[in-house]
């Protein structure tokens, strides 16, 4: 029977069955495998013991909240690139992502597919992380800002991380040093957000005067790029994922 | 087997260039295929083969010249034209951490596939996997890899089969399955098949082809093939290197 004698939905109701088959199928294959979760969760809480170890000494005039909000995001990129390689590794086995593009899917159909996956996981890591990042670093002046804030600024940042990052491992999935390739593209791609991610979650942990300014500011800078670079990962990915 | 192409053509190839960097792995390679008709390909490694089939199945680009596959142009009509064409390769290209049913759903959802349920039954019936469905694909031997890539590649009902050395480790009685398949489907469907196996290749072929460093040595409908002349012609061409 030829392709044409069965009824075809509309594009934007096949993109949107396409869209959701990509984000099941990812979050299908890592509740059975939890490779990715469990890597980046391990790695995110590993991290957050190394730098209580490394402060340890730094006596009891310092604070470490005035920092606690760079480590924390320091975190959260190293770990992404962690997960952000292994997605689209996923597709390239036993020549996966060659089917997909064999499929009549809009390439950022499986951009946004991607990214939405990678954002979900990062926030389960973020938020198996939080306890123990409170529990660490933000015992001793406690947190100061409205209990919004922190939820507020991850979930941006994290969409920042989760699009940007997803179309630099695509890039770099098929390079031969692809770790190092990723890292490489996304640290200095992502300088403008984590300087903005970290203001934001500073003014969120220190509470005080005019930290909601802050905050906001801070946030401003985390929304125009997350917009900007989401944009630019649309308006790329078709061209980078079939290079 | 008897031939079942008529005069329309399915595949209609124009000076067709691809360059990776310096190296030319197609150069101005021009052939028509009729529709219904089965095209086997043969030439060394390196010869541009399997670049041959990524452009024809829109997977790349052409560097220059035009490629119209069922009437469609390669670049232009590419979304549209991959709802007509699905390839079997020597890769499953299927997911090992999702079942043989999960695969063949997915794949459906991706080809917006109308009646999903009752189309993936019907094609794991006819592949002999249907006892195997909700088993993970990574547990399948080699065979029934490439059974259930059949399925996948029939899945969304195409007029063109692409096969990229579909034989390629399959034991004899996988081999015979896949023969069987084959002929299940040849009468409705346009072929081009990759193959080392010049026997295998001229015995399925209506049409046949030599590729070597890029270029078109030999092309012509079985009829006027003479086999050991084209054997003698098939050999020459192992020591001419890569494209």
């Amino acid at each position: 029977m030829a392709a044409g004698t069965q009824a075809r939905p509309s594009a934007r109701s096949l993109s949107w069955r396409q869209f959701k088959a990509i984000l099941r199928k990812d979050i299908v294959m890592e509740l059975r495998t939890k490779e990715m979760v469990t890597s980046m969760g391990l790695y995110s809480l590993l991290t957050m013991v190394v730098y209580q170890i490394a402060l340890s000494q730094s006596g009891s005039a310092f604070d470490p909240r005035q920092i606690a909000a760079g480590l924390l995001w320091l975190a959260f990129l190293f770990t992404s690139m962690l997960g952000l390689n292994r997605s689209l590794v996923h597709e390239q086995d036993q020549g996966c992502l060659e089917a997909l593009l064999l499929a009549p899917v809009d390439r950022p159909v499986i951009f946004f597919a991607k990214a939405i996956g990678n954002l979900v996981f990062l926030l389960i890591v973020e938020v198996l992380t939080i306890p123990v990042f409170a529990f660490l670093f933000l015992q001793g002046g406690g947190y100061g800002g409205a209990w919004w804030m922190i939820p507020t600024v991850l979930t941006a940042g994290s969409i920042g991380i989760a699009g940007v990052g997803t179309l630099l491992a695509t890039m770099s999935v098929n390079t031969n040093g692809k770790d190092f390739v990723l890292t490489v593209l996304m640290v200095p791609l992502m300088y403008p957000l984590l300087l903005a991610a970290v203001s934001a979650t500073t003014a969120a942990v220190l509470g005080g005067d005019g930290s909601v300014d802050q905050f906001w500011a801070g946030m401003g800078g985390v929304a125009g790029y997350d917009v900007i670079m989401l944009l630019a990962a649309y308006a790329l990915y078709e061209f980078v994922i079939g290079a | 087997m008897t031939d079942v192409y008529t005069t329309d053509i399915a595949l209609e190839v124009r000076e067709l260039s691809r360059t990776f960097g310096v190296r030319k792995a197609l150069n101005k390679v021009s052939f028509d295929l009729p529709d219904g008709a089965f095209l086997s390909v043969f030439g060394p490694n390196g010869a541009g083969k399997t670049t041959l089939i990524k452009v024809l199945t829109t997977v790349t680009v052409p560097s220059k010249g035009t490629a119209r596959v069922c009437g469609l142009d390669v670049v232009e009509d590419a979304v549209e034209l991959r709802e007509k064409i699905g390839l079997i390769s020597h890769n499953p290209l299927l997911y090992p951490d999702l079942s043989a049913e999960e695969n063949l759903q997915f794949f459906a959802e991706m080809y917006g596939v109308s009646d999903v349920s009752d189309r993936v039954r019907e094609l794991l019936v006819s592949v002999e996997l249907d006892h195997r469905r909700m088993d993970l694909v990574r547990t399948f031997s080699r065979g029934m890899l490439q059974r259930l890539s059949i399925a996948r590649a029939l899945l969304h009902r195409p007029d063109m089969l692409f096969l990229d050395e579909p034989y390629s480790g399959l034991d004899p009685h996988a081999m015979d399955i896949l023969d069987g398949l084959i002929a299940q489907v040849r009468h409705d469907h346009t072929f081009v098949m990759i193959s080392h196996d010049l026997d295998k290749g001229l015995e399925l072929c209506s049409h046949a082809l030599i590729l070597a460093k890029g270029k078109v040595v030999l092309f012509d409908s079985k009829e006027n093939i003479d086999p050991d002349e084209f054997k003698a012609t098939y050999r020459s061409t192992v020591g001419m290197g890569v494209a």
